[in-house]
């Protein structure tokens, strides 16, 4: 018997505004693989990541996680799904009345209630670490460039640890070392067998960590595969879109991680950078109540809502 | 011609149904937020300082300006025609009963209303509402509720207010031109006064605020992508949310004097 995709698409159908986004996609993504969603501008590659971790609702078909509809998930479901999974936006998406602390700090709050002060802010700090930001976490969104922005969007996307992760052209707009950075991460991620979704437009990204290769156009899927069938892909029209992937020697794997961030994404890997080693009881599916996180995150001078409430 | 007619009906019937769904969404986890044992205390907090306290002053000088002409036009006026007493009748009528609410409505929408729609408006395009959507916060619950609760709070306490500025401090603006007996003013006011008179305000005041905050909310999430569409919301929220309280008031008052 097959294994169950962690992530499912069946028929899915986006619509934006006037524009069908996304024409009959179904497509599976296996679990513990590194996916690549590949295509030109406008052809629907964030729309198919953000639908596939239910952030966007499908006008038709439907998503599922490890089988189960996301549509039709529980509330406890729903919430255990949101716990495994991390989404990195490709303009980060912080929220801008609230600290970077906090943007750090709520995924652990909504998810992990048992979890102190103490191990929350050791989570956030781990997370920042994780893309090398060592700045002031009091600061606001806005007092940082657009480069450290997405890194500590991507940091939020990791301080849960998820099994799950989504990323949305994560090294697009980084300076070169920020984006080896971010490559590091993946390889760190892909050796501790997370499932990875990403969507990038650097055929050298893909071809260094891709396992399944998926080209999109115009809202459909053109062409999917594993990498090595990728890699022999002729046909032009999605030449065009995945660019020029090489052929990959079988003993090359191991070697990534090393060969982008050193001995720095090894011990990352091998590490669990965001579990508090007092926090990993946890009761799946069991949020906060969400008054205390609005408790928590609203305060004027650090927290949720500022000047802008109205 | 007639096909795009029929299109754009249905289109129009469709976003009326969305908003019905969307005000019963909001209103559901308005009644949870209260329901929990630690509600977001300071979000409504906030919520109500800005719309309710901020707009105390607008709101205090335009019930003091109204109450002081009535009492002024009344009292020249209406004794030439020995009726003195109507305009006890008139200032209620108009302070507590109709213009009150319908004018402290208005106010909210100009502030807070354009506020609420701009603010959620600019949080969709950057994204900031799809991440609380992917780490699990429920934007409805979290964003929507505090600020519909806020606005509605805000909306009967400014009615309170409209009261108090329009039928005592307009007494005392009148004072300084046309000096009247404060016992008799206070004993024929209250003698017009019926108390259904300031539940049917307040009862109006709570529906304005529902209408506003929910209107403006929505206008607010359904900003799609581009940041040009962040002001459009705020310009339809002002005047789907003047439209909407104005047909309000004509249901009341038909029903108030037809019923």
């Amino acid at each position: 018997m097959a294994a169950v995709p962690i992530i499912e698409l069946r028929d899915v159908h986006a619509v934006r505004g006037e524009y069908e986004a996304l024409r009959g996609v179904s497509l599976a993504l296996p679990e513990g693989e590194a996916s690549f969603l590949m295509g030109g501008a406008g052809s629907g590659k964030s729309v198919l990541l953000k639908t596939a971790a239910g952030i966007r609702l499908p006008s038709e078909g439907e998503v599922l996680y490890k089988g189960a509809s996301l549509a039709r998930m529980s509330a406890r479901e729903e919430a255990a799904f949101r716990r495994d999974s991390g989404f990195a936006f490709q303009d980060s998406a912080l929220w801008a009345n609230q600290s970077l602390f906090d943007n750090l700090a709520l995924p652990a709050r909504v998810h992990e209630p048992g979890w102190g002060k103490a191990e929350v802010e050791r989570a956030a700090r781990r997370a920042a670490e994780l893309v090398g930001f060592e700045d002031d976490l009091r600061a606001r969104p806005a007092e940082l460039s657009a480069g450290e922005r997405q890194l500590i969007g991507l940091a939020r996307a990791l301080v849960l640890d998820p099994p799950l992760v989504f990323m949305d052209d994560p090294a697009a707009n980084l300076d070169e070392e920020a984006a080896e950075r971010v490559l590091g991460i993946i390889a760190a991620l892909k050796e501790r067998g997370r499932s990875l979704a990403i969507v990038s437009s650097s055929s050298d990204c893909v071809s260094r960590f891709a396992d399944r290769v998926i080209a999109l156009k115009d809202g459909h899927v053109i062409a999917s595969g594993s990498y090595d069938e990728a890699a022999a892909w002729t046909d032009p029209a999605v030449r065009a879109v995945t660019g020029r992937l090489k052929a990959r020697q079988r003993d090359e794997g191991p070697e990534w991680a090393s060969g982008l961030a050193g001995e720095w994404a090894r011990a990352l890997a091998e590490d669990s950078f965001a579990i508090p080693e007092d926090g990993r009881d946890r009761d799946d599916g069991r949020m906060a109540d969400l008054g205390d996180i609005i408790n928590d995150v609203a305060d004027p001078d650090g927290g949720e809502r500022g000047k802008g409430e109205r | 011609m007639l096909a795009r007619i029929g299109r754009a009906a249905l289109r129009s019937l469709d976003e009326f149904l969305y908003s019905l769904g969307f005000f019963a969404r909001v209103l559901l986890e308005s009644v949870r937020l209260v329901g929990r044992k630690r509600v977001g205390r300071r979000v409504l907090v906030h919520q109500i300082l800005f719309t309710g306290v901020e707009a105390l002053r607008i709101t205090a000088v335009m019930a003091v300006a109204i109450g002081a002409a009535i009492i002024g036009i009344g009292n020249s006026l209406l004794s030439e025609f020995g009726q003195s007493r109507l305009m006890y009748t008139i200032l209620i009528i108009v302070i507590a009963k109709e213009l009150g609410p319908l004018l402290t409505a208005f106010i909210i929408i100009a502030r807070s209303g354009t506020a609420i729609a701009t603010e959620l408006g600019g949080m969709v395009v950057g994204h900031e509402i799809e991440a609380y959507v992917a780490v699990g916060v429920d934007p409805i619950a979290f964003l929507a509720a505090p600020r519909f609760l806020g606005v509605v709070v805000s909306m009967a306490t400014l009615y309170v207010y409209f009261n108090v500025f329009g039928l005592l401090g307009s007494f005392a603006v009148v004072q300084l031109v046309m000096p009247i007996g404060f016992d008799a003013y206070i004993r024929s006011l209250f003698s017009a006064l019926a108390p259904g008179d300031l539940l049917l305000g307040l009862l109006k005041s709570l529906v304005y605020g529902a209408i506003i905050s929910s209107v403006s909310l929505n206008r607010g999430f359904s900003v799609e992508s581009a940041s040009t569409e962040v002001p459009v919301a705020g310009i339809r929220a002002v005047s789907s949310s003047f439209m909407l309280c104005i047909l309000a008031e004509f249901i009341m008052l038909a029903v108030q004097y037809m019923g």
